[in-house]
């Protein structure tokens, strides 16, 4: 039922995308100088939340984490289908899709754009391989219980029999890319961050771009990976395995990067007040006090305000409480992506304009989001969300391995 | 009829190690085509070239550990055992 209706939303929106194949960008609320609107937005917030999902399981994996076990896997799925709808949206932005092919006929390195084109293909492929070959034991554990379509996890299986020679080279591979995934993922979105910043234009052509970028985009795939895991708690019971210290470890990690968040979104504005430069301070202005001011201090509460209360006190860090708190994340970030796209092109040094999105792009990004929940859920029907192999191996082996090592710290081990 | 199944997936599994590896090297190919392009027409910024060049070492590790987890869990299998039991993981 809920598939249904997700795939009717978005079947309406590849509805509007039709009109405008058919009719061109005129159909949407692009003009001069706007040329950047939703789907540009859409495309760094999509990408943005795809960042934590295999940065977190990699981080997590990498330090040890025991009680990343659970979360994990719908991290990483999380990082592949957002990456999937955000790559499209450039696509979209062009009008005519057919133009992509000049990237790879007639690609010049010295275009950021195109160095986008490499990270994202880099990123989206590192994600997929780190998402594929931890399922392989789950594969396989589908295959041996005859779950249809059997022929499927025999084919992805790859002949997994969880020997221990097979488990050595698993955990060899899995090691390996959750090194080399972390600078990948850090390099997407620096690299979008560069489209902004290695132009001129004021309010984008900044140092600071680069780092503020990254750190917003963990910070909204943090509030994703909350959204998602709380609601297929609820959805699948997995009450069992996502507990509330889950929660609570993430949701510390959530207020430590609303800080910092806070703390690069206060740098950038400082310093472009501070400089003085007359065309800066219109774009500043317009966000504190003009046309934008309502859509900057809803960002800052969304991103800041309302995190920071809401999970600094303990009453308030409840589950329900930090679903809200994650919505709420996930609201501002969006806002701020709107915020650094469409000012600095409202007020461009050649020509004043404004930005209103037309119904196709409103579709396209309502569209996008059910394609999310669509993809997810597709994936939930094939696939386990919680690594079955990893919690067995956290029962049988971690906990062991975790108090031998607590006592080695001990003095006089 | 079963090692036939298993010969048919066996197969399918090789075609599509095939076919990631005609992926990832066009995606080399490509890389390394825009990298010429540039060292020969002197436009694009050293550094930028370098980063292109760790993109497809990048994609080439890729491959080559899809490659090795593949071969290494076919030659990992017990061969007593046959393809539809044994998962202890």
């Amino acid at each position: 039922m809920i598939c249904a209706a997700l795939l009717g939303v978005v079947l309406s929106a590849g509805y509007f995308y039709y009109g405008q194949l058919t009719h061109g960008l005129g159909e949407t609320g692009l003009n001069r100088p706007v040329y950047w609107g939703f789907y540009i937005i859409n495309f760094v917030f999509f990408i943005g939340i795809s960042h934590a999902g295999t940065l977190i399981s990699a981080i997590l994996r990498l330090c040890q984490a025991e009680w990343r076990r659970p979360i994990t896997r719908m991290a990483e799925v999380i990082t592949v289908v957002v990456l999937c709808i955000g790559g499209l949206h450039p696509i979209i932005d062009l009008g005519r899709p057919d133009r992509l092919l000049n990237i790879f006929l007639h690609g010049r390195l010295q275009s950021p754009l195109l160095w986008d084109v490499i990270s994202i293909t880099a990123y989206f492929t590192a994600s997929s391989v780190y998402l594929f070959l931890p399922l392989i034991p789950d594969i396989a554990l589908l295959r041996d219980r005859g779950i249809k379509p059997h022929w499927l996890y025999e084919f992805l299986a790859w002949g997994w029999q969880g020997t221990q020679q097979q488990r050595k080279v698993l955990h060899r591979a899995m090691n390996i890319l959750m090194i080399m995934v972390i600078p990948i993922a850090v390099s997407v979105h620096t690299i979008i961050a560069y489209i902004f910043a290695m132009t001129l234009r004021t309010g984008w052509h900044s140092t600071i771009f680069g780092p503020y970028f990254v750190v917003g985009a963990i910070f909204s795939g943090i509030a994703a990976i909350f959204v998602v895991m709380i609601t297929f708690r609820k959805i699948f019971h997995f009450e069992e395995y996502l507990k509330p210290v889950h929660f609570q470890n993430l949701s510390k990690l959530l207020l430590v990067m609303s800080i910092i968040w806070f703390y690069f979104t206060f740098s950038e504005m400082l310093t472009g007040y501070f400089a003085g430069e007359p065309h800066e301070l219109v774009i500043f202005w317009s966000k504190l006090v003009g046309e934008y001011a309502v859509w900057l201090w809803l960002m800052l509460f969304c991103n800041f305000l309302l995190p920071v209360v809401a999970l600094s006190i303990p009453r308030f860090r409840t589950i329900t409480g930090i679903f809200i708190v994650s919505c709420s994340v996930i609201v501002g970030m969006w806002i701020e992506r709107y915020l650094i796209v469409v000012p600095t092109l409202s007020h461009s040094v050649l020509a004043v304009g404004i930005y209103h999105p037309a119904v196709v792009e409103i579709m396209m990004f309502v569209g996008a989001v059910a394609a999310f929940f669509l993809l997810y859920l597709l994936f939930a029907k094939f696939f386990p969300l919680i690594s079955i192999w990893e919690i067995q191996e956290g029962r049988d082996e971690a906990a062991a391995a975790v108090s031998r090592k607590v006592a080695s710290y001990q003095p006089g081990e | 009829m079963k090692k036939m199944r298993n010969k048919i997936i066996l197969l399918m599994q090789l075609a599509s190690m095939l076919g990631i590896w005609v992926l990832f090297s066009g995606i080399i190919w490509w890389l390394a085509n825009s990298i010429w392009s540039s060292v020969e027409l002197h436009d694009v910024p050293n550094a930028t070239i370098a980063i292109a060049v760790i993109a497809m070492v990048v994609f080439l590790i890729l491959v080559i550990i899809l490659t090795y987890v593949f071969i290494g869990l076919q030659l990992g299998r017990d061969a007593r055992v046959s393809n539809t039991e044994g998962n202890d993981g």
